[in-house]
């Protein structure tokens, strides 16, 4: 072997020269995962992993997509029965949509859960929040782009709901429709806030959420000694990627399998007369919607309470979190105060999604 | 006590050994945990720093003989990362291991610091003389489309000979032009519903006084008759603006208007019977011509309050 560096290396060395290549790659590696690897900690990745695809299977979709209302629905029909693999790559988009939405409600927990959200990392938590909301807005700005009955009605209602917030809530809904009813100025902005803002939100408020991960580091996990936790600290690289890399590859394989599966099928297109239609959102927001058809929650006051003050004390809850509970305590099993409110909130959303499913046959 | 620096003197209980050439920190504790003590007799041993007896400026001083230096293990340095290579949250934070501060001096035109205070005021000055001045303009750019006048045309639904039963919810289908924008005029597709109604069910409705509709300056745009007995309600749930449908509910032994989106249930007369919403369907204005042909101002109304705003 010659001692002589070959070209590749030359311009390795180049490169790295002038990049500090190398340097970088170490630091992004070499982060001690306290406690080793683990399963529980692939969401962050998995996330990341899904925007990514979500982003360029949405750029691809924009290649036949106009957003237009007398084009949105004859385009992507288009996208669907007429460009090659255009039905895949939809269906794809439409279910990355969900496994983001799972995946968030997964990663959530786990931080949640271990306790992860306390001191030092109370903002790595509020920005997961806000992370949370643009996910969220993702799939209701998103639902409105085929333009057909579905996406329709489910903009017509929520952007109803987003009316009842008090004193703005009328300059909010107007703002949004670009009207007073939703029409071509609704669908602009709605595709202009998915296509734009949501991912250059999203993107900015990531990089953030890693960058503060970075600096606090991983917290581990809730039990052991310091020197129990040292003996089982490896790298990031590779055992965590490797498990990482298992999960997205399983999540690829799942979204894959439901866009064969269960391919996007267009509803009639989008008119104010919804037929036979009965309007539903879609599945992750099932839970208020069924919310709202409870007694409890009829009349202006009533509405308000369901659809505003409720998820918006919910959230100012989450947010106020990790300044409420300061005990250092992260063992989940001896926080019996959030262990039994997260059960609460998981089987409140499992009963409302279910009972919103049965009530579909009581209408037909 | 402070800590062991780079380059120090290392001195055993009878000579001196060499020079510490690497420090050796602890990733949990961020405390150095060993010395390596490199050239003339040192070896390159890694030295614990339960062994330091105590560190003055450039001279550690061990407990251990010389002699008893093999005792220590060589340093691996394959076994171990520069903190260049590894991300610890604020390890560099607390280490001392170079002797004193390193320095850069700050070029002879940054010394003078109230004026770099200065041209950092100005930066944000200018900042918001770019940014100020656009809040309105872009606000008032995004809020165009927001508000319009209402339109008081009356448009063509159907005939009344399609109603069969009074008491009964019939949907009449029609087309409204709507001019949006840019965009070309186009048939937009809305629906009411149309109730033949009895003596009983129009008092309800109209509470026994004429029913009249204002426009946005309150001049007086048309009056329903309470006499008149067809009654015409807008296609939009006044709850959150789904459509509703005429449903005959077993449960109920009769026929509803039942909205399927959060189950508004209302009485043919419009009244909320269950369910969510806040007041009754809204009632249109409607003119019936001798041949039976109706038309109606087509009006939408804020959903979810008790009172009734117009919007369209």
């Amino acid at each position: 072997m010659s001692s002589q560096p070959n070209l590749l290396e030359k311009v390795i060395a180049f490169v790295d020269e002038r990049v500090g290549l190398k340097t970088l790659q170490a630091k992004m590696l070499n982060e001690p995962v306290p406690g080793g690897s683990r399963w529980a900690y692939i969401f962050g990745s998995v996330l990341l992993f899904i925007f990514i695809m979500q982003a360029v299977t949405g750029i691809l979709l924009m290649f036949y997509y106009v957003p237009s209302a007398d084009h949105a629905y004859a385009s992507t029909q288009y996208i669907i029965h007429e460009v090659d693999y255009g039905w895949f790559l939809l269906s794809y988009h439409f279910w990355g949509s969900s496994a983001m939405v799972i995946m968030v409600f997964a990663h959530m927990s786990q931080v949640f859960l271990w306790g992860a959200y306390k001191s030092p990392r109370e903002m790595i938590w509020l920005v997961g929040l806000a992370l949370f909301g643009i996910v969220m807005g993702f799939g209701f700005t998103g639902y409105l782009l085929p333009w057909d009955q579905r996406a329709y009605w489910a903009t017509t209602v929520g952007v109803e709901i987003m009316d009842k917030t008090p004193i703005v809530g009328d300059f909010m809904a107007r703002f949004l429709k670009g009207g007073a009813t939703p029409g071509q100025m609704t669908l602009s902005r709605f595709f202009v806030i998915h296509v734009m803002i949501l991912p250059a939100a999203l993107m900015g408020l990531a990089g953030l959420h890693i960058f503060l991960f970075r600096k606090a580091g991983p917290a581990g996990p809730f039990r052991g000694t310091p020197e129990e936790l040292k003996a089982k600290t490896d790298y990031f690289f590779p055992r965590q990627i490797w498990k990482d890399m298992v999960a997205m590859g399983a999540v690829f394989a799942t979204i894959c399998s439901l866009a064969f599966i269960e391919p996007v099928v267009l509803l009639e297109e989008a008119t104010p007369d919804p037929g036979e239609y009965h309007p539903e959102p879609e599945w992750y927001f099932l839970f208020l919607f069924q919310l709202l058809r409870l007694k409890i929650f009829s009349g202006e006051f009533g509405q308000f309470l369901g659809a505003i003050a409720i998820p918006g004390v919910f959230m100012a809850l989450l947010a106020a979190l990790p300044f409420i509970d300061r005990s250092p305590e992260r063992n989940i099993f001896k926080r019996p105060v959030a262990l039994i409110g997260w059960i609460v909130v998981m089987a409140t959303i499992l009963i409302f999604t279910v009972s919103a499913i049965i009530n579909r046959e009581f209408l037909d | 006590m402070h800590q062991p620096r780079l380059k120090s003197k290392v001195r055993c209980t009878d000579r001196e050994v060499g020079e510490i050439t690497h420090v050796i920190v602890d990733p949990l504790s961020h405390e150095v945990s060993h010395i390596v003590v490199g050239g003339n007799g040192g070896g390159g041993r890694q030295i614990p720093m339960s062994e330091v007896q105590s560190i003055a400026d450039d001279l550690v001083q061990l407990r251990t003989a010389s002699g008893a230096l093999t005792q220590f293990p060589p340093l691996k340095r394959e076994d171990y990362v520069t903190t260049h290579e590894v991300e610890i949250a604020h390890l560099e934070d607390h280490l001392h291991v170079e002797s004193g501060e390193v320095l850069v001096p700050l070029p002879t035109l940054e010394r003078n610091v109230p004026r770099r205070t200065f041209f950092m005021n100005l930066t944000h000055a200018i900042g918001a003389l770019v940014a100020l001045p656009l809040a309105f303009p872009v606000l008032k750019y995004l809020m165009k489309p927001m508000y319009s006048p209402f339109d008081n045309a009356w448009l063509k639904v159907g005939n009344v000979n399609r109603i069969k039963t009074e008491d009964v919810g019939v949907q009449f289908k029609y087309k409204k032009k709507v001019k949006e924008a840019f965009m070309p005029e186009a048939d937009v597709d809305k629906n009411v519903w149309l109730l033949k109604a009895s003596p009983d069910v129009l008092e309800e409705v109209y509470k026994g006084k004429d029913m009249e509709f204002r426009d946005q300056a309150g001049r007086l745009v048309w009056t329903n008759k309470k006499d008149v007995p067809y009654v015409v309600f807008s296609g939009k749930c006044p709850h959150l603006g789904c459509g509703y449908k005429w449903r005959k509910v077993p449960k109920l032994g009769k026929e509803i208007f039942l909205c399927p989106c959060h189950l508004s249930i209302y009485e043919p007369s419009g009244k909320v019977l269950d369910g969510p919403a806040p007041r009754p369907l809204d009632t249109l204005p409607i003119r019936v011509d001798a041949g039976g042909n109706v038309e109606i101002i087509d009006m939408e109304f804020k959903a979810g309050t008790k009172a009734q705003t117009r919007i369209v």
